[in-house]
């Protein structure tokens, strides 16, 4: 059975190099087909009058089809990428706003916080990211989420003014939890292997209506060979955007990494 | 072209399928045979390659009671093993780090050292507490591994799968008392033991008691509070009534935080009351309100104010990596030799099993820390160390008022509490001498 996590292996390959492999499997298929599978199909349509006016329509029809679901599929799956970016931002926002807030705090408490935040930064940075880019969920990083936790919740506010720092402190913790959650639920978030199917199965027949035209050997290999390289990197771009943190569209730590350099300023 | 283009004698016909074929071969195959050599001679994939990776445990409490301390012997152990990987690993071998949480809780303490275990951690760095090292170390000789441990330890323990990296009482407290008992500290005669109710407070104190007695002196009082209570009223009235002229302090965490809000509440200055503390390095410093604890004293192997390029160079790095208001201390330096020396040992080994890595120890390694050079003792796993006496300056550091003319070398069983008692991993392992009650009369 196909498990498109068998095939994750693929996103360490560097991107250029992936999508052209993608491209030459797709238009290798399409050559391999046209020069085995091709002389099988024409049988059918071989004597056939205007059998590539029937061939056409019945492609045409087919690409209207296929098109709308492989366009509704790549703007999902963009749409995906685009909204764990936005939420690792509002994760990084909120971190900073935390930040902030617990730089107000009496010692040693408000110290005790800004590293725990700085750590927790680090971490993520250093060793949750590049897990994350193996589609691994860090682990680590809730440790030291409980430990700014703990550490917030041991803080007693003495004055009114504290209390105020301290809710919104507490405010900005429960956003950065939400959103912290929400980025280790998208490491893993990808396509459902329903939807591979028929986008591989779709590009299959896509291919094989093409064996049915009748041409010229050159001409079938050269349109053809455009039409499956497309399809190709059409794949490609759907595979690259599958997962959020995977491949080359895939979000960065660059809004951590701002932070921590800000952090680390003294 | 066209059709009359064509020259005389041949005709121009569709390419059939068999002539493409035969074409398309014939000009893959000569492709092929010329960029060969471009293309798999000496070019790399662009991929690459997947260093072979060890794993390494770290076991230290990020939550609870030993938090402060945890915390940062995990990010020193992970800031070496950051550098041994930038330098290309040990043995060709990238590191792997895991460093669960035991939340400062014994069972959950053992849980994650058996997990590490059996996940195929090599060595564990780790454990605050004698407590906790104890808790752990049966798991250590039923596998077979190493835990290496950092801190300051009561000593009477020896196992060949633990190497001690902290401070044993004859590198700390007999030192101390020496110091405190001479010219140099006063000549101290009433002393008075406060600590936190586990086993080194309890040894450190028996092995003081023990030292005292044999100079004729015995202490003004010992009181015990649990780890983690923060009421010291009560023992500071004692200490108060004895009425003691030193304190000697084997509190540790939190706790401390109560014993010198309570000492300052009692008026209690340190020019004619000083407290030495044997748990207290610069992190806990920062818990502490500066008021509180000016003047009096901690007893180490090593402060970040020690003045030396060695010191100055790796407090930079530290801080450069981990935060420029961070800290080193006591425990964060041994630790950071402790993973050298382990590394070295498994590089003389060739190997990172257990045995070959304690086989490497009789060799006699030696790392230049930041406090001094440190040897491994073969004998007792143990490693040489100076005594520092630091006296508490009011930016949270230590002014040092004392240090051992060279480093000490280890004696987990000093004779003068532990009589007949030896150890020698070289030979036959623990000589046990005659039994001792650390809780009976001394």
């Amino acid at each position: 059975m196909f498990r498109p996590e068998s095939w994750y292996w693929l996103y360490d390959i560097p991107p250029a190099r992936l999508a052209g492999l993608f491209i030459a499997a797709f238009v290798g298929f399409y050559w391999l087909g046209a020069i085995i599978i091709r002389p099988i199909l024409r049988q059918f349509v071989k004597h056939t009058a205007s059998c590539n006016d029937i061939v056409g329509y019945v492609l045409s029809c087919f690409c209207v089809f296929y098109g709308l679901l492989l366009g509704l599929i790549a703007v999902t799956a963009y749409q995906n990428v685009a909204d764990a970016n936005e939420n690792v931002t509002r994760e990084a926002a909120a971190l900073s706003a935390l930040y902030e807030d617990v730089s107000r705090y009496p010692a040693p408490y408000g110290q005790n916080l800004r590293w725990l935040l700085r750590d927790y930064t680090r971490y993520l940075i250093k060793y949750g990211w590049p897990l994350q880019q193996r589609g691994i969920v860090p682990e680590e990083g809730t440790i030291r989420a409980e430990a700014v936790h703990d550490q917030l919740l041991e803080f007693q506010p003495r004055t009114p003014a504290e209390e105020i720092v301290h809710a919104e402190a507490l405010r900005q913790f429960n956003n950065f939890l939400e959103c912290r959650r929400m980025r280790l639920f998208s490491v893993t978030s990808a396509l459902p292997a329903s939807m591979w199917y028929v986008m591989i199965l779709g590009a299959v027949f896509n291919i094989a209506i093409c064996w049915l035209f009748d041409m010229r050997f050159l001409t079938q290999l050269i349109l053809g060979g455009i039409l499956a390289a497309y399809l190709g990197m059409m794949m490609h771009l759907i595979f690259d955007m599958n997962q959020p943190f995977r491949g080359d569209v895939s979000i960065t730590a660059e809004p951590f990494e701002m932070l921590y350099a800000r952090m680390n300023e003294g | 072209m066209d059709r009359d283009d064509i020259p005389p004698g041949m005709t121009a016909q569709p390419l059939s399928r068999r002539a493409a074929l035969r074409h398309g071969a014939a000009t893959t195959l000569a492709a092929a045979r010329l960029l060969a050599p471009a293309l798999f001679v000496g070019c790399s994939t662009g991929i690459p390659p997947r260093q072979q990776t060890v794993s390494v445990g770290l076991l230290h409490s990020q939550t609870g009671t030993t938090a402060v301390g945890g915390r940062s012997l995990r990010d020193i152990e992970m800031h070496a093993f950051e550098r041994i990987n930038a330098a290309g690993g040990i043995l060709g071998r990238r590191v792997e780090i895991s460093a669960p949480n035991p939340r400062s809780r014994s069972e959950l303490r053992v849980a994650k050292a058996r997990q590490m275990l059996d996940r195929g951690a090599v060595a564990v760095f780790g454990c605050w507490t004698s407590g906790a090292r104890k808790s752990v170390l049966p798991l250590f000789e039923e596998y077979k591994r190493l835990l290496l441990y950092a801190v300051q330890y009561e000593g009477n323990e020896s196992s060949p799968y633990c190497v001690y990296g902290g401070m044993t009482p004859n590198q700390q407290i007999l030192p101390l008392l020496d110091w405190l008992t001479g010219a140099a500290g006063g000549e101290k005669k009433r002393i008075f033991l406060v600590g936190s109710d586990y086993v080194f407070p309890r040894t450190a104190n028996f092995i003081t008691k023990k030292y005292l007695k044999e100079k004729g002196l015995v202490p003004v009082g010992e009181e015990y509070v649990p780890l983690g209570d923060r009421n010291f009223s009560a023992v500071v009235k004692k200490i108060r009534e004895a009425p003691a002229d030193c304190v000697i302090n084997t509190v540790n965490g939190d706790s401390n935080i109560g014993l010198f809000a309570a000492l300052a509440e009692a008026g209690i200055e340190p020019a004619w009351l000083p407290v030495i503390s044997t748990s207290i390095a610069e992190d806990e410093l920062r818990s502490l309100l500066p008021e509180q604890v000016v003047g009096h004293y901690a007893a180490s192997c090593y402060f970040q104010s020690l003045d030396t390029d060695a010191n100055r160079q790796w407090v930079k790095g530290f801080q450069n990596e981990f935060g420029y208001d961070r800290v080193t201390g006591d425990p964060l330096e041994p630790a950071w030799c402790l993973v050298h020396l382990w590394q070295q040992a498994v590089e003389k080994a060739g190997t990172f099993e257990t045995e070959a890595v304690r086989q490497a120890f009789r060799e006699g390694l030696e790392f230049a820390g930041p406090g001094g050079r440190v040897r491994l003792d073969p004998k007792t796993q143990h490693t040489t160390k100076y005594f520092r006496l630091g006296q508490i300056r009011p930016d949270r550091q230590f002014h040092i008022v004392h240090q051992s003319r060279g480093p000490i070398e280890p004696d987990p069983y000093p004779q003068i509490a532990f009589p007949g008692w030896s150890c020698d991993w070289t030979q036959d392992g623990v000589v046990r001498g005659a039994e001792v009650d650390i809780d009976g009369d001394v």
